[in-house]
C-alpha cells in the first residue's frame, strides 16, 4: 500500500549521525537542568514537550490547528488509570493501554474531524474536547470518581519503580528521546513531505493524485495517540489525577507552547514547551496576577515573531553567515 | 416547563446579542475575534459601578456602560484587528486571545475576583395561565426581536449595510471601487461589540459578573455562529435561540449536561452538513 | 507625462514568480492591449496595477505618483478601475444596489450613476430591482463595465472581457469600448478575441510565460493578426 511505501522508503539519503547527535544534545540539556530545577518539575516539563511536539506535528507540519488537542492528553491519563485500577497494575501495559486507547479516539473522531477545515476544524475539536471532559466528570463518575479524582494504582514491574525520582526522570527523558526521534524520521520521510505540502495547496496535492484525506487522518491519529500516550506517562508517576487534565481551557497551552517555540519544527515545539511551562512558573510565583504578561508576549510574537524562538535563532544565523560571506568575498 | 422555555428564550436572546459581532467579524474580516469576550465582560463591570453611582438608574448606567465601550473597541480595532486583516486564522486567534488575558487580568486588578451581583431592575413577574413570568425576562427577548429587526432594515436600507453585505461576500471587490473597507469594518466591529456589552449588561441581573464570566458565553457563542454560518446574521439570530432553549430544556433534566449539549448538537450539524463552514 | 508607467517589476504568487522584469507604459486617451496564452501573467499584471498585488521590485507609476503600497481603494478613488476576469458581481445585493456602492464612493447621485449606467445598457433598467446574481454572464459583464464608469474614470483596466459570451453581446461590448475611446478613457484590456483587438488597439503587448516578449504598434490600423498569431 502506498502509505507503507512512504513510511519505509528513504527519499533522502540519511546520514543517521547527526540524528543521534541532535539526541545526545537534547539529553545533556535536560540532565543539564537537573542541578537547577527539581526533578519532578523537569518530567512534567517534558511530558508537555511530548505532548506539544504531536500538537506541531498537527499543527506546523500538517497545518491543522486543533483548540481540542488537550482530549487526547487526558484520554491517556483516565484510561491508563482505569486500567491500573480495574484490569491490571503493570505501568507497562497500562501505558500501552492509554495510548492505544487515545489512538482508536483519535482514530474515530479524526474521520470526522478531518473533512473540515479552518475555524470549523478548530471549533469541533474544541467542541469533542468539551465533551470529553463532561463525560469524564459527570456521565462516568461512578468509575472516575468524577471531579474528586482518582488514585492511580500502578505498581513497581521490576527495576521500574515510579516511586523511585531517578528511574522516572530516565524512564521519561527516554520517551521523550524515542518521540522525537520518531517524529524526526516521519517528518523527514516522503510522508512529511506530503504532509508539508498539504499544508502549502492541498488542491494541488490532490491533483497529483493522493488522497489527502487518509493522510489527514493518519497525522490526526499520530498526533492523538502521542498525546495519549504523553498522558500515559504522567499517570506513571502521579499518584492522584482529577478532571483539570482535560479542562478544556488548557487547550490553548500548547499553541502558546508552539509559536513561542516556533512551529513546524521539533525543536520549536521542545523549546516553546520549556520556554512556555517555565514561564508559566516564574510568572505565576512572582505575580498574583500574571497572566497579563503572557497576553504581552503572545502579542509580540504574534506581530513581530511569527516564527518563535527557533525563527529568531535560525534568522540570527542567517544574518551571521551572510556577514561571514561577505567578509570572504571582500576581505580575503 | 414553560419557565425552562422563557429562560431558554432570554439565553438565546443574550446569545444572539453576543454573537453578532463574533460571526460579523468572522464573515468580514476571516477574524476569530477572542477580545470580543473581554469586551463583554469590561462593559459589566463598567455598567456595575455606574450602577454604584447611581443606584437604581439601570437606564442611565447601561447607557454610560456603552459609550464608555466605544473608545476600548475602538482602540482593539485599530490596534489589533486591523493589523490582522488578510493575516492567517491562527496568529488573529493568538493576538485576540492576548487581549483577551490582558484585559480579564486588568479586570481583577481594579475589580477583584469576587463576583458582583446586580438585582433585577424590574423586580416584576406577571402570571399567564398558572406560569409565573419575570417581566425582565421578556424586555430582554423583546430587545433582542428589536434589534434583529432593525439591523435587518439597517441592511437593507443604508448604504453601510450594503457595504458590509458585499464586503461579505468579495471584499476586494468592493475596495476596486474605492470603498474603504476598512472604515467601515471599524465601524462594524464597534457595533458589534457594544451589542455584545448590551447583552452582558442585560444578562448581569440573571447572573453574577465575575472575570470570567466570559468563558462559558464564549465557548457557546462559537457554537451559534458555525451553527448560523459566519457572516450570517439572519442564520445567528435562529441558532442562538435554538441553542439557547436546547440548553434550557437539556438543563432542566439534566443540569450538568447542559453546557455540553450544545457541542454534541454542534459536532452534529457540522458532520452531516454538506457545505464547509 | 505618460498616465501609466511600468518599470521593471516582478510579482509572485506566494513563491512562484508569475511575472517577470515587466516593462510597459500607457499615454492619456489610449487603448492597449494585452494579450498571450493562458497562465501567461495577464491577469496577475492586471491585478498588480490595480494595487490588489505587490511587486517585490520595480515600480508603477500612475499620473506621474508612485503606487507601490497605496492600495486598490485610494487608486480607485484616482480614476483607475477594474473589471475582473470572473465577471463577479454582488450577487447578494440588487443591480441597483450594485450602482449605488459605485455611486456612493464617487460621491455622484444614484440618478447620475443610473443614467450612466443605462446609457450604455438600456436594457438594465428591467433589472434594476433583480438581485444581481440572476444575471447572465453578458449582462454581468455590461454591469460591470457600466459601473466602473460610474464617477468618470481616467483608466479601466479590464480581464477578458469577450470570454464566454455570444457573439451579439460582444458587439455590444465593442460599441462601449468604442465609445469609451471617443470620451479619451484609457483602458487596458486583456483579450484573447483578435478582431477586436485588431480594430481597437493603439498599441498591443504580448506576453508569454510572465514576460512581454513583442509590443505592436496598431496605430496605422494594419492588419496584423497573423502576426498576433504568431505569437499565441
Amino acid at each position: 500500500m502506498d502509505i507503507l511505501r512512504a513510511l519505509r522508503f528513504r527519499a533522502y539519503p540519511q546520514k543517521a549521525l547527526p540524528v543521534y547527535k541532535e539526541i545526545c544534545v537534547l539529553t545533556i540539556f535536560f540532565l543539564l537542568l537537573t542541578p537547577i530545577m527539581h526533578m519532578y518539575r523537569i518530567t512534567d516539563f517534558m511530558i508537555f514537550c511530548i505532548f506539544v511536539m504531536s500538537f506541531d506535528l498537527l499543527y506546523g507540519y500538517l497545518g491543522l490547528l486543533s483548540f481540542g488537542h488537550v482530549l487526547y492528553l487526558g484520554a491517556g491519563v483516565y484510561i491508563s488509570v482505569l486500567f491500573s485500577i480495574y484490569i491490571n497494575s503493570n505501568p507497562l501495559l497500562s501505558l500501552l493501554a492509554g495510548t492505544l486507547g487515545g489512538g482508536i479516539i483519535a482514530a474515530i473522531l479524526g474521520l470526522i474531524v478531518v473533512k473540515l477545515d479552518g475555524a470549523s476544524f478548530a471549533l469541533v475539536n474544541l467542541a469533542f474536547s468539551q465533551i470529553g471532559y463532561f463525560l469524564v466528570s459527570s456521565t462516568f463518575q461512578k468509575l472516575t470518581h468524577g471531579t474528586d479524582g482518582i488514585s492511580s494504582r500502578v505498581e513497581a514491574w521490576g527495576f521500574l519503580n515510579f516511586s523511585n525520582e531517578y528511574v522516572t526522570f530516565s524512564f521519561i527523558l527516554i520517551s521523550m528521546l524515542l518521540v522525537f526521534y520518531f517524529l524526526k524520521k516521519l517528518t523527514s520521510s516522503p510522508f512529511g513531505v506530503l504532509i508539508r505540502s498539504i499544508k502549502e495547496n492541498e488542491t494541488r496535492v490532490t491533483f497529483l493524485g493522493y488522497n489527502t484525506y487518509l493522510y489527514k487522518w493518519i497525522t490526526f491519529l499520530v498526533a492523538g495517540t502521542i498525546a495519549s500516550f504523553a498522558g500515559g506517562i504522567y499517570t506513571l508517576y502521579v499518584q492522584y489525577v482529577s478532571p483539570t487534565v482535560l479542562n478544556p481551557l488548557d487547550n490553548i497551552d500548547p499553541i502558546l507552547a508552539v509559536l513561542i517555540g516556533g512551529a513546524g519544527n521539533l525543536y520549536g515545539a521542545i523549546a516553546g514547551g520549556l520556554l512556555f511551562m517555565m514561564m508559566k512558573d516564574w510568572l505565576s510565583s512572582h505575580f498574583a496576577v500574571w497572566q497579563w504578561v503572557l497576553g504581552i508576549i503572545l502579542l509580540i510574537i504574534s506581530f513581530w515573531f511569527r516564527h518563535g524562538f527557533t525563527g529568531f535563532v535560525m534568522a540570527i544565523r542567517n544574518y551571521q553567515r551572510k556577514k561571514a560571506v561577505t567578509y570572504d568575498q571582500d576581505g580575503v | 416547563m414553560v419557565e425552562s422555555l422563557i429562560y431558554g428564550f432570554t439565553l438565546g436572546a443574550i446569545l444572539y446579542l453576543f454573537s453578532i459581532g463574533l460571526s460579523l467579524t468572522f464573515g468580514t474580516m476571516k477574524i476569530i475575534n477572542f477580545a470580543h469576550a473581554m469586551a463583554y465582560t469590561l462593559g459589566v463591570y463598567f455598567f456595575i459601578t455606574f450602577l454604584r453611582v447611581f443606584p437604581g438608574a439601570f437606564s442611565i448606567s447601561a447607557l454610560l456602560a456603552i459609550l464608555c465601550m466605544i473608545p476600548v473597541a475602538y482602540i482593539v480595532e485599530r490596534l489589533i484587528i486591523r493589523r490582522l486583516y488578510g493575516e492567517s486564522l491562527d496568529y488573529a486567534i493568538i493576538a485576540t486571545y492576548a487581549v483577551l488575558l490582558i484585559g480579564t487580568d486588568f479586570i481583577k486588578f481594579v475589580w477583584g475576583n469576587v463576583p458582583q451581583q446586580v438585582s433585577d431592575p424590574v423586580g416584576l413577574s406577571i402570571s399567564v395561565f398558572d406560569f409565573i413570568i419575570p417581566v425582565y425576562r421578556l424586555i430582554i427577548v423583546a430587545v433582542a426581536i428589536i434589534l434583529f429587526v432593525g439591523i435587518n432594515i439597517l441592511i437593507r436600507t443604508t448604504i453601510i449595510g450594503k457595504i458590509v453585505v458585499a464586503a461579505l461576500e468579495d471584499a476586494d471587490g468592493v475596495r476596486c471601487l474605492g470603498v474603504n473597507v476598512s472604515k467601515h469594518f471599524s465601524i462594524v466591529f464597534i457595533f458589534g461589540t457594544l451589542l455584545a456589552v448590551l447583552g452582558g449588561i442585560l444578562y448581569a441581573p440573571i447572573s453574577a459578573a465575575d472575570p470570567y464570566m466570559w468563558l462559558s458565553i464564549l465557548l457557546i457563542a462559537f457554537a451559534v455562529v458555525i451553527l448560523g454560518g459566519m457572516g450570517n446574521l439572519n442564520g445567528t439570530f435562529v441558532s442562538a435561540f435554538v441553542l439557547g432553549i436546547t440548553m434550557a430544556i437539556t438543563g432542566r433534566f439534566w443540569s450538568q449536561a447542559a453546557d455540553t449539549i450544545v457541542f454534541v448538537v454542534m459536532a452534529i450539524v457540522l458532520i452531516f452538513r454538506r457545505r464547509v463552514a | 507625462m505618460r498616465l501609466l508607467e511600468v518599470d521593471e517589476i516582478n510579482v509572485s504568487y506566494g513563491r512562484a514568480m508569475v511575472l517577470h522584469d515587466i516593462s510597459m507604459h500607457l499615454n492619456q486617451g489610449e487603448i492597449v492591449f494585452v494579450v498571450g496564452r493562458n497562465g501567461a501573467g495577464k491577469t496577475t499584471l492586471l491585478k498588480t496595477l490595480m494595487g490588489l498585488l505587490k511587486p517585490w521590485n520595480g515600480s508603477i507609476f500612475y499620473e506621474g505618483e508612485k503606487t507601490l503600497g497605496i492600495g486598490p481603494v485610494k487608486l480607485a478613488q484616482k480614476g483607475l478601475r477594474y473589471v475582473a476576469q470572473d465577471k463577479k458581481v454582488f450577487s447578494g445585493l440588487s443591480v441597483r444596489d450594485n450602482i449605488a456602492l459605485a455611486a456612493y464612493s464617487n460621491a455622484v447621485s444614484m440618478t447620475e450613476a443610473i443614467t450612466n449606467v443605462t446609457s450604455i445598457y438600456p436594457k438594465l433598467n428591467d433589472f434594476m430591482e433583480n438581485k444581481a446574481g440572476g444575471l447572465s454572464g453578458g449582462q454581468r459583464e455590461l454591469l460591470l463595465i457600466g459601473r466602473a464608469l460610474v464617477g468618470h474614470p481616467k483608466l479601466l483596466l479590464i480581464d477578458e472581457p469577450t470570454e464566454g459570451l455570444a457573439a451579439i453581446v460582444i458587439r455590444d461590448i465593442f460599441k462601449i469600448l468604442v465609445h469609451m475611446k471617443t470620451e479619451n478613457i484609457s483602458a487596458i484590456i486583456v483579450e484573447q478575441n483578435l478582431s477586436i483587438v485588431n480594430r481597437l488597439a493603439d498599441r498591443i503587448y504580448v506576453m508569454r510565460e510572465g514576460h512581454i516578449i513583442k509590443e505592436i504598434d496598431n496605430s496605422r490600423q494594419t492588419e496584423h493578426s497573423n502576426e498576433l498569431e504568431s505569437y499565441l
